[in-house]
C-alpha cells in the first residue's frame, strides 16, 4: 500500500540534494576515468552493478544491519570498528570515514538523539564513524524503517556515482538518466536477497579499491575518494 | 538501542572559533589574501586555522602550508567534487565537518579562514557555515563587474577588490570601480588591496576584528 508519509520521507533522505557530503565522493569513477578504463555509459553501468552487487550488498548493506539491530551504541562501535579491520585500502576508510562523518554532523544538527550521543563516541575514537555504521545511526533517528534505510543506503550510493561520471564529463545528463533506471533494475535484485544475520563484511571489487587507493597520488584530483 | 538516552554532557563547552569565508572569481588573489591574512592576524595575537577548496588539485592548500606562515597540520583541504558553489552553499557538511576536527585538535583556535575554490559572481557562503564571508575580485578581471550585481558581490559581508595595481595597466579606472561596488551594497564595506604588496590588508584585519571577533 502506497503510504504518501514514507514516500517523501524516502524523497527527502534518499534525495541528492540531501547535505551530507555526498557529492564530493567518486568511489573509484575519477580514478578509473583518468586511466581510460571508464569512459563510456556502458562502462558506468557495470561499475555500478559492480558496486552495488560486490560491494554495497555484501559489505555496507551488511554493517549497515548488524548496526540497525545493535542493543546499544556500544555495539553499534563495535560494528563501526569491524568496518574499519574490514576495509583493506587506507583511502577507502578514509572515504568511508569522511561520508560518515558528514552524516552524522547533519544527523546532531537535526536533533537525532543517538547522533547526539554517538558523535561523543565517534569524536573520541578515531576508529568510528564509517558511512554504513553511521546510516543506521541517523536514519534510526529519521524514523525510517530498516527496509527504507537500506534503500536510501543504496540508492544514495548510485545517484552519488551517475552524478560524479556526469560532471567529470563521461556521461551526458540524459544518459545518467538511463542509467539511474538500469541501477534501479539492479538494485531491486540486489534488495530482495536479503542477507543472512550472521553475514560477515566481505567485499570483492579489486578494480575499484585501487583506483581509490590511487587517489592521492594524483595531481588532477576533483573527489575525495 | 531503542532505550537508549543520550548521554549527558557535563562541563562548559568550548567557544567555537568563528567562521571567515572568502569567495571570489578563479585568479582573483584569494589565496594571496589567506597568505597575507595569516601574518597580519597572528601579529595580533590572533589563533587561526585555514581550510581551502581546492577545484582540481590540492595547490593551494599545498601553497599555504609550505608558505613557512603557519604550522602545516592547521591546513586542511576540502574536495569540492566539481561543485565549488555546493561545498560552500548547498552542502557545506564537509567544511562544516573539517572547521570542526580543526577545533578538536588546536582547542584555542579563534578564527578559521575558508578559502573557496573558484568561482564565479554567483557563490554565497552558507550562513551554517561561515559567520562573515568576504568575495575577492581584481581590477583585471573587468571594471565591470560591479555593476553585473552577482550575490557575491552585493550581499558578501566585505568586497574586496584587488589587484589595485593593475588599474592603470588595464584601463580601469580604479575610482569608479569603488565607487560602483560602493553604490550596489547598500552601504556593506568595500575595500582595495594589493594583497602582492601587502596594501590595504590592515583594513582587512580591522574589519574582521572589528566585526568578527568583536574587539574594539
Amino acid at each position: 500500500m502506497f503510504d504518501p508519509a514514507a514516500a517523501l520521507a524516502l524523497l527527502q533522505y534518499g534525495d541528492s540534494a540531501f547535505p551530507a557530503g555526498g557529492f564530493a565522493f567518486s568511489w573509484g569513477i575519477e580514478g578509473l576515468a583518468a586511466d581510460g578504463m571508464l569512459e563510456t555509459v556502458e562502462h558506468l553501468d557495470r561499475f555500478i552493478a559492480d558496486h552495488l552487487v560486490h560491494r554495497w550488498q555484501t559489505m555496507d548493506r551488511v554493517l549497515l544491519r548488524r548496526a540497525w539491530f545493535s542493543p546499544d551504541l556500544e555495539a553499534v562501535a563495535a560494528t563501526d570498528r569491524l568496518a574499519e579491520a574490514s576495509t583493506l585500502a587506507a583511502e577507502m576508510r578514509e572515504g568511508s570515514h569522511r561520508a560518515g562523518r558528514a552524516l552524522l554532523g547533519v544527523a546532531v544538527k537535526l536533533g537525532g538523539p543517538l547522533a547526539i550521543t554517538y558523535r561523543q563516541m565517534v569524536s573520541a575514537d578515531p576508529r568510528l564513524g564509517h558511512l554504513p555504521v553511521v546510516q543506521a545511526v541517523a536514519w534510526r533517528d529519521a524514523g525510517l524503517t530498516l527496509e527504507a534505510a537500506e534503500l536510501v543506503s543504496g540508492w544514495t550510493l548510485v545517484t552519488g556515482l551517475v552524478s560524479a561520471a556526469t560532471r567529470l564529463g563521461i556521461i551526458g545528463h540524459i544518459e545518467g538518466q538511463r542509467s539511474l533506471v538500469n541501477a534501479r533494475s539492479v538494485l531491486s535484485e540486489v534488495l530482495a536477497e536479503v542477507p543472512d544475520a550472521d553475514a560477515v563484511p566481505s567485499s570483492f571489487t579489486p578494480l575499484i579499491d585501487i583506483a581509490v587507493a590511487r587517489g592521492p597520488s594524483r595531481h588532477v584530483r576533483m573527489f575525495a575518494t | 538501542m531503542n532505550q537508549l538516552s543520550p548521554t549527558p554532557t557535563t562541563g562548559s563547552k568550548p567557544i567555537a572559533a568563528a567562521r571567515v569565508g572568502i569567495g571570489g572569481p578563479v585568479g582573483s588573489g584569494k589565496t594571496a589574501m589567506v597568505e597575507r591574512l595569516i601574518p597580519a592576524l597572528l601579529n595580533r595575537g590572533i589563533d587561526i586555522a585555514v581550510i581551502t577548496n581546492d577545484l582540481v588539485t590540492a595547490e593551494d592548500a599545498e601553497r599555504v602550508r609550505r608558505s613557512g606562515l603557519i604550522d602545516p597540520a592547521r591546513v586542511s583541504a576540502v574536495e569540492a567534487g566539481a561543485c565549488p558553489h555546493t561545498v560552500i552553499r548547498e552542502d557545506p557538511t564537509l567544511n562544516i565537518e573539517a572547521a570542526d576536527e580543526l577545533e578538536r585538535r588546536f582547542p584555542g583556535v579563534e578564527l578559521i579562514l575558508l578559502e573557496s575554490g573558484g568561482d564565479n559572481l554567483a557563490s554565497t557562503f552558507s550562513r551554517d557555515l561561515t559567520d562573515f564571508w568576504m568575495f575577492v575580485i581584481d581590477v583585471a578581471g573587468g571594471d565591470d563587474i560591479p555593476r553585473k550585481r552577482g550575490p557575491g558581490v552585493i550581499r558578501s559581508d566585505l568586497l574586496v577588490i584587488n589587484k589595485t595595481d593593475l588599474a592603470p595597466h588595464v584601463g580601469v579606472n580604479l575610482e569608479r570601480m569603488h565607487q560602483e561596488a560602493k553604490s550596489v551594497r547598500s552601504g556593506r564595506p568595500v575595500l582595495l588591496t594589493n594583497c602582492r604588496k601587502g596594501e590595504g590588508i590592515e583594513a582587512v584585519v580591522d574589519l574582521i576584528e572589528r566585526e568578527v571577533l568583536f574587539r574594539a
